[in-house]
């Protein structure tokens, strides 16, 4: 594989040459500043984080009304909740919550178009854009499931999402057995994003 | 960061990324253009040059032709090339580069911009 990497290297340093020139170009047209990029990017990885959607989560967990609203109507819910949801266009609009709960668990993905559910979960990982995840999660979830560490009862329904332009799916995990006594910060910890993509179980320990 | 490019050989036809089972709150971009090109593409449409829904279109187009072709024929798989390929799509089919065009934020009456 080695000689393969020759290659890949010339075309990441093609890759990273168009991005710096159409950033130039636009710069240089007036369509963007060079401060522009930036302070989108800033944006996004300081408020749009899992943080988001771990406070959808812990609600979901400990106030049975925002628990049923929350899958009625997601953008009702979230809008309750103070968070910085706001400059939509590539995102939070058409956000939608399936919860896991006894006999169901969910599994979201998308591979194609870039519609992770951004505002809640933060920038997808690496992995979770691969297409053979996405044909594999959609075709052989169960299989998928407990490679990932997460095997599913025989009688649990599995049922995968996939998120769209339309819906950007994202999950509320089952909440752990035996955190009744805790505080909102230490349930929030047991939320990873994992766990609301359905690839994962909150709680579940590495 | 460092590590990021351990998997630089993941063949997406073989199985799953080796990250896949162990990934917890890993570094989305592996290089700075990817993050550059995540931005671009995002601020273009934040600030109304055209919809998000266009620039998905575009790289559901370049994956969809990637996965399409045979698998000799085809280059290794990374997502941040379709991505960028996207792109220079949207901002081609927009016309953001051509002479006259014009800011949203500069029409007039919130009228899109015809040519």
């Amino acid at each position: 594989m080695t000689a393969e990497f020759g290659y890949s290297a010339d075309r990441e340093e093609a890759s990273a040459a168009q991005v710096r020139a159409l950033e130039a170009l636009l710069i240089e047209k007036g369509i963007i500043t060079s401060g522009t990029v930036d302070k989108v990017l800033g944006y996004f990885e300081s408020e749009m984080t899992p943080l988001n959607g771990r406070k959808i989560v812990v609600k979901a967990w400990t106030d049975p009304e925002f628990a049923e609203l929350v899958v009625r109507d997601t953008p009702a819910a979230v809008a309750q909740l103070d968070l910085p949801i706001g400059m939509a266009g590539a995102e939070g609009e058409h956000l939608a919550a399936v919860a896991n709960g006894p006999g169901v668990h969910n599994v979201v993905i998308c591979t194609l178009c870039s519609c992770f559910p951004w505002p809640v979960l933060g920038l997808p990982p690496y992995w979770y854009k691969d297409p053979v995840f996405r044909s594999r999660a959609a075709r052989e979830p169960r299989v998928v499931l407990a490679e990932l560490g997460v095997p599913i009862p025989d009688d649990t329904e599995v049922r995968v999402w996939d998120s769209s332009g339309h819906s950007r799916w994202f999950v509320i995990p089952e909440r752990p057995a035996g955190t009744d006594g805790m505080s909102d910060d230490e349930l929030a910890a047991l939320v990873t994003t994992e766990s609301m993509m359905g690839v994962a179980l909150a709680g579940a320990s590495r | 960061m460092s590590g990021d490019h351990e998997h630089d050989d993941y063949d997406p036809e073989a199985g799953f990324h080796p990250s896949c089972v162990s990934d917890q709150a890993r570094p989305t971009f592996d290089a700075d253009w990817q993050r550059r090109a995540f931005g671009l593409a995002v601020a273009l449409s934040e600030f109304g040059h055209y919809p998000w829904d266009a620039f998905q279109k575009e790289l559901i187009g370049s994956i969809g032709s990637w996965q399409d072709a045979p698998a000799d024929a085809r280059g290794r798989w990374e997502y941040y090339q379709h991505w960028v390929a996207a792109l220079s799509s949207v901002v081609d089919r927009n016309g953001l580069l051509e002479e006259g065009y014009v800011n949203p934020e500069d029409r007039e009456g919130g009228v899109q911009h015809a040519g």
